[in-house]
């Protein structure tokens, strides 16, 4: 069977199962009794599963089938659910994450079969388990384990009959046929189960067996909504060993097992479950007692994941609610948006035309612009929330990570998320990982103190890491807080001056705030020790690159003894923003309306000087002012009445004001890389085309700050 | 552009094939008063001279950024680039758009575009590399055309960032 073409659909529903099941282990830590969560890890290694094997991966198959079969265990309640256990289901994880890795890179799931895990894991199912399980489930346990496979022989005890299905059998019985019931089971490495089962029913089918019942439903084996095997109650006039025989004749079928059922036994009501039920149930294919039925059920699921009993669970994931959602290759939403830019400047110099052209000759067609503006903003807007994702795919393993730093580092700490559901553009959600795994393991390494340092300090013994995002007008600002040590600024700057990045005087010179910086240039590293979490040196200045090359900022605040706050600012956006048009030594220019705080007028004689640079003076904040036609080298037309136009502009807590000649209003324009010959110009982030078709550079004031 | 395989405007030297000379085709353009030939390869576009945005803090040769069917394109003067005297803007002047594989395009400016001439490989003279005045740098070869001599301008010299 070829099934390359799935790949990628298997290789992404396989991601989710991980990270759900990521997510899922570690409430299940917190909270190890939760049925909902036991349920849930059942569904999603039993979909793991199934899905390697359809694709034909038996070792990941091979794991997965065994977490699966821990957790049928978890649910009934047979196992308790320990942290050795937890730990052993994470490694499994990360087992089939690397599968999943090599599946990707190669297409093929390599060569590690995990036998220690797997052999973990038959041990909670074994020994270790019964050990920990109260008594009567252990009896159960060494019974199916008795039985041989696990499996329960005689199954078809478990079905619950109705009036009708017996009223069946007893008239069968009375004209001579016999009733018997049968458990198949196909072999584990079987890819076509579905298509086997159906030739077992042929085979029975041919030997003249009626069936009558099948458990699960027909329709679901057809489906291949069963596990390794399905109960049959069949009628027949041949004898029940013709019938297992058929059915054993089928190629890729493990077992089969089946006996008579003793219809008269059976009764329409529920009874007293006996005292002997179980001896008789498990002793295998004998004549069973239908009056256990029903006491016998649950006490089955218990032991084995059958495919009676695994349904209910099953069936959800197989049926999602209704899902009205389509996967579409970014590239086409690539391709929209640029499309939608285009529309955009075509839409701007339709405006600037009208403009020219002779006003108030025609208000209607002013009118009909403007309502096409409100239609392009619109589409603009749509399709940026098409490709808007939540950044929670992207977070959603660093509790994982965590925790396993905490174990690593011997360290207690604890990370608390907010503001999952933050969206940002999908291709900015894709970069973002690494540098905000980054900076929480800084913060889990560096900066949480150990438990013994803490309580000294007169802090909790355990560490907090948050991790917030929100959005903030045009931005989206993901937080990476910790209420550990701080940064040692006298550390710091003593680092960079044994490294050579300042010279000693510099040192001494810069401010605190400078010297944290510091710490994002390349090469810098101030653990003590390096450790195999962060400290490679290679790190901060990565993190700034990669944020800077997504048009972001970073920026942190520390206090020394009570942590530090690194913070991402991110534009909403890369393609389409919203200007402040500028006009300076007749060129223009657009600010983003982002960064704008207010625009003034100030008199040029309110200018003062502090150590040679102007500044002003604005509601009782001093502010540094640029002058933007010494920046871009223009001569710059002196204001005629002595009043400066003064463009305030913010950068986190920064601000400068920017000396403009003219303001043109605001605009929405599309943004244009310059392309690779210009890039030497670090405050101008890339150009746009006007409506006229002119060309402007837009200023970036966040390099200016 | 069905012409020369290869990329480079060159033929190897002392190439033997008499029966099928391998031709080349080149725009000639006029910089001052010399003729130079740019391989038509290279060639995506031959514009009149337009408004040009400035772009501040590049090097002089840089003139700035245009408008190509909605993309903007760097521009330069070839002539600052190759140490002759600033472009005396005139009615044919013109912008030449080049498209570079590695480099993506940029537009040239010229005083002006000639014709189209096809060289066969031995009417190609080798230059010297490295010799001559600055503006030798970028020659890799001079061409005979009839008395004319064209000065073959090797592209990806020109476009290497050489600040």
């Amino acid at each position: 069977m070829d099934v390359s073409q799935y790949l990628e659909i298997f290789l992404d529903e396989t991601n989710e199962h991980i990270q759900n099941l990521n997510t899922q282990i570690l409430n299940l830590e917190q909270n190890p009794e939760d049925s909902d969560t036991i349920n849930e890890i059942f569904r999603a290694a039993h979909s793991l599963k199934g899905m390697a094997g359809t694709m034909g991966y038996k070792r990941m198959q091979n794991l997965t089938h065994d977490m699966e079969n821990v957790f049928s265990e978890v649910r009934a309640g047979n196992i308790k659910v320990g942290p050795d256990m937890i730990d052993t289901l994470f490694q499994c994880l990360d087992a089939i994450q690397e599968y999943t890795d090599n599946i990707k890179n190669t297409s093929d799931e390599g060569t590690n079969d995990n036998e220690p895990l797997i052999k973990l894991l038959n041990n909670y199912l074994n020994g270790d388990s019964a050990a920990k399980t109260p008594e009567p489930s252990k009896a159960k346990e060494e019974k199916s384990k008795d039985s041989g496979s696990g499996d329960a022989a005689d199954k078809w005890n478990s079905i619950k009959f109705n009036d009708s299905q017996i009223k069946v059998m007893k008239e069968a019985v009375k004209s001579g046929l016999g009733v018997y019931g049968l458990n198949i089971k196909v072999k584990e490495s079987c890819i076509l189960k579905a298509a086997r089962a159906f030739l077992v029913l042929k085979a029975i089918e041919e030997k003249g067996g009626e069936i009558i019942i099948s458990d699960p439903p027909s329709q679901d084996i057809e489906d291949e909504k069963f596990d390794l095997d399905f109960t049959l109650i069949v009628l027949s006039e041949g004898s029940v060993n013709d019938l297992i025989k058929a059915a054993a004749d089928v190629s890729e079928i493990d077992k089969v097992v089946g006996a008579a059922i003793d219809v008269d036994a059976i009764r329409l009501d529920d009874e007293e479950p006996a005292e002997s039920a179980e001896e008789s149930a498990a002793a295998g294919p004998v004549p069973a007692q239908p009056a256990q039925t029903e006491a016998q059920a649950p006490a089955r699921q218990a032991v084995s994941p059958t495919a009676s009993n695994a349904k209910p669970g099953e069936r959800k994931p197989a049926k999602p609610i209704v899902n009205r959602t389509i996967r579409v290759d970014i590239e086409k939403l690539d391709s929209l948006m640029n499309l939608v830019s285009e529309l955009i400047i075509a839409k701007n110099s339709l405006v600037s035309a009208s403009g020219e052209s002779a006003s108030g000759l025609n208000s209607d067609f002013n009118e009909k612009i403007e309502y096409l503006e409100s239609v392009t903003t619109n589409l603009h807007e749509s399709v940026m929330k098409v490709r808007m994702v939540p950044i929670e795919n992207t977070v959603q393993k660093f509790p994982r990570m965590i925790r396993d730093l905490n174990k690593k580092l011997g360290k207690k700490m604890e990370l608390y998320m907010t503001g999952e559901d933050t969206e940002l553009d999908r291709t900015v959600v894709d970069e973002i990982g690494d540098p905000l795994m980054h900076l929480l393991r800084n913060s889990a390494d560096h900066g949480i103190e150990p438990a013994d340092v803490r309580i000294s300090r007169g802090k909790p013994e355990t560490g907090s890491i948050f991790l917030d995002a929100y959005q903030e007008g045009n931005s989206v600002i993901i937080e990476v807080r910790d209420d550990g040590n701080g940064i040692d600024v006298d550390a710091v700057r003593e680092k960079a001056i044994s490294r050579g990045i300042i010279t000693a005087e510099q040192g001494a010179a810069m401010a605190d705030k400078d010297i944290i910086n510091l710490l994002f240039s390349a090469g810098f590293s101030t653990a003590k020790e390096v450790t195999d979490i962060s400290g490679r040196g290679v790190g901060l200045d990565v993190v700034k690159s990669k944020i800077e090359a997504l048009s972001g900022e970073v920026s942190v605040k520390s206090v020394l003894g009570e942590g530090s706050t690194w913070t991402i600012r991110l534009p909403l956006t890369l393609a389409i923003i919203q200007t402040l048009m500028v006009v300076v030594g007749g060129e223009k220019y657009a600010i983003s309306l982002g960064s704008i705080e207010t625009i003034e007028t100030i008199p040029e004689n309110d200018i003062k000087h502090v150590e040679n640079k102007e500044v002003i003076n604005l509601r009782g904040q001093v502010l540094p002012l640029i002058r933007l036609n010494e920046l871009i080298e223009i001569e710059s037309k002196p204001p005629a009445d002595g009043n400066l136009i003064v463009v305030i502009v913010k950068k986190g807590d920064k601000m400068a004001g920017i000396v403009v000649d003219e303001l043109i209003g605001q605009q929405e324009i599309v943004i244009k890389s310059l392309g690779r010959y210009i890039k030497q110009v670090k405050f101008i982030s890339g150009a746009t085309i006007l409506g006229d078709g002119e060309v402007a550079l837009i200023i970036d004031t966040n390099a200016l700050l | 552009m069905e012409l020369s395989n290869d990329l480079g405007n060159l033929p190897s030297a002392g190439s033997e094939t008499k029966k099928t000379k391998e031709t080349f085709q080149y725009i000639v353009i006029k910089l001052g008063s010399e003729d130079f030939g740019i391989d038509i390869n290279y060639i995506d576009n031959i514009l009149r001279m337009q408004q040009i945005t400035r772009v501040p803090r590049v090097p002089a040769y840089l003139k700035g950024v245009i408008n190509l069917r909605g993309d903007v394109i760097p521009v330069m003067s070839l002539r600052l680039k190759m140490g002759l005297p600033e472009d005396e803007i005139g009615r044919n002047t013109r912008i030449i758009i080049l498209k570079i594989e590695s480099e993506g395009s940029v537009g040239v400016i010229v005083d002006e575009v000639r014709e189209v001439v096809t060289l066969t490989e031995d009417q190609l003279e080798p230059t010297d590399e490295g010799k001559g005045p600055e503006a030798g740098r970028f020659v890799s070869a001079v061409g005979m055309n009839g008395d004319q001599l064209i000065s073959i301008l090797d592209i990806a010299t020109i476009n290497l960032d050489d600040n």
